[in-house]
């Protein structure tokens, strides 16, 4: 009866352990299997550090900011589902642009959503050093995602939030945005100064001190010769009023685009207003609340001999 | 004897299953606990634990957006930008503005913009 028990025991024994090794293995796999596009196909070696490669939509309405963005800039839509993540890729002509991901707003507070800029990076796991020595925040520890590469979230000094992708599949040309696609990146800082030694420290950006009427703090962050991102004071009266970075599609009409947000749903948090490169800027927000820019931009303003 | 060997082999194995058994539950556990994602930040909430994809960044509520006066300017620079009087030390008049906590391109350098190159070309 001992033997009997005893050989009952084994089997019942190898037979858990089995199973919890099922069970493990199915879920590491559900828990790594988001399987997110590659930055860039057919893969390329190139490189732009300090380039903004991608950006994140984090949305409680997926279906209402894919209907909104489709119809406001014709954008179409893969959606992936795994685990207990729903994502969508956005894409234009069939590059991708970014992602929307479906996810309930944390419950107490009231929060709104937000789209993530990603900065390209070569190396994660150093320029998390480097944010923490400088006195950013790690908000999202690295992790890696099958084709896209490894990515962490982080907060500024001054508590702008943006993530980090070092992608395995090289960055995207260094080429003019089409209309409908991301074209440019600006920080909100209430240090613009301190904020921009950080951003140098951090991605090796060059600075390049921007004049502009309001006697506030404009600069501009650079790498590979090309702009990237300004970086700017927030406004005076800065009590409602927090440090973020703010990405902007280019449009050929900031009003025009500014009307059709309002009839789609959205708002307009920043009327159309003529920048310094002369085209219009204006920033609105999706029906959910995620506030985005738009940007006017000329061919020509970008060429070596636009005065 | 022989039957006392036996039982003696298998409670052995079962023993060494068993410690398996801990270790692989015991990893586990340890992996789901670093898995979890976000740490907490400013103003934000992240909780990432238990999905599968660790971005959930929401903003806070209730903040104002623009406020911009006239002349604030957020926009990218055309290329050929004019940078002068605005490169410290080199306004021309003797002046020299404060050193910066970030160090300023070089007042040769020239302003950069955006690129030019239309897709595939």
């Amino acid at each position: 009866m001992t033997g009997r028990w005893q050989l009952d025991h084994g089997v019942l024994a190898r037979c858990s352990l089995g199973a919890l090794l099922g069970v493990a293995m199915i879920a590491s796999a559900a828990a790594a299997s988001l399987l997110l596009p590659p930055l860039v196909q057919p893969a390329s070696s190139e490189h732009h550090a300090g380039k903004v490669v991608w950006v994140d939509l984090v949305t409680p309405d997926l279906a209402g900011a894919k209907r909104f963005y489709g119809a406001l800039f014709g954008w179409s839509f893969n959606d992936i589902h795994s685990g207990h993540t729903d994502y969508s890729v956005a894409l234009l002509d069939g590059r991708p642009l970014g992602g929307l991901v479906q996810r309930a707003p944390p419950s107490g507070e009231p929060r709104q959503p937000a789209w993530l800029t990603f900065i390209s990076v070569r190396d994660v796991a150093a320029t998390e050093r480097s944010i923490l020595t400088h006195g950013g925040k790690l908000l999202m520890s690295p992790r890696n995602y099958a084709q896209r590469g490894r990515q962490a979230v982080f907060a500024d000094p001054q508590g702008a939030v943006f993530a980090v992708l070092q992608s395995s599949s090289g960055d995207p040309p260094d080429v003019l945005a089409a209309p409908g696609e991301w074209i440019w990146s600006s920080v909100m800082a209430r240090d613009a100064a301190q904020d921009a030694a950080f951003y140098q420290d951090v991605f090796g950006y060059e600075v390049f001190e921007n004049p502009t009427d309001d006697g506030a703090t404009h600069v501009v962050l650079s790498s590979d010769d090309y702009a990237r991102a300004s970086l700017n004071t927030l406004p005076a009266d800065a009590a409602r009023r927090h440090p973020h970075w703010l990405n902007f599609v280019r449009v050929t009409s900031a009003s025009d685009t500014a009307a059709r947000v309002v009839a789609l749903g959205g708002r307009v948090l920043v009327q159309p207003f003529t920048d310094r490169h002369g085209g219009q800027v204006a920033v609105v927000a999706d029906p959910a609340g995620a506030p985005f820019g738009l940007l006017e931009w000329a061919e020509a303003d970008g060429q070596q001999d636009a005065k | 004897m022989n039957t006392l060997m036996k039982t003696l082999m298998k409670t052995l194995v079962n023993r060494r299953s068993m410690r398996a058994l801990f270790v692989i539950v015991s990893a586990a556990l340890a992996g789901c606990v670093v898995g979890g994602g976000y740490d907490g930040g400013p103003g934000a909430d992240y909780g990432g634990a238990g999905v599968d994809y660790g971005v959930d960044y929401y903003e806070p509520f209730g903040y104002d957006y623009g406020g911009w006066g006239p002349g604030y300017g957020v926009g990218p620079p055309r290329r050929g930008y004019d940078r002068g009087g605005y490169d410290r030390g080199g306004r021309g008049d003797g002046h020299v503005a404060p050193h910066p906590a970030y160090r300023p391109a070089a007042p040769s350098r020239s302003m950069p913009s955006l690129p030019s190159r239309p897709r595939g070309r």
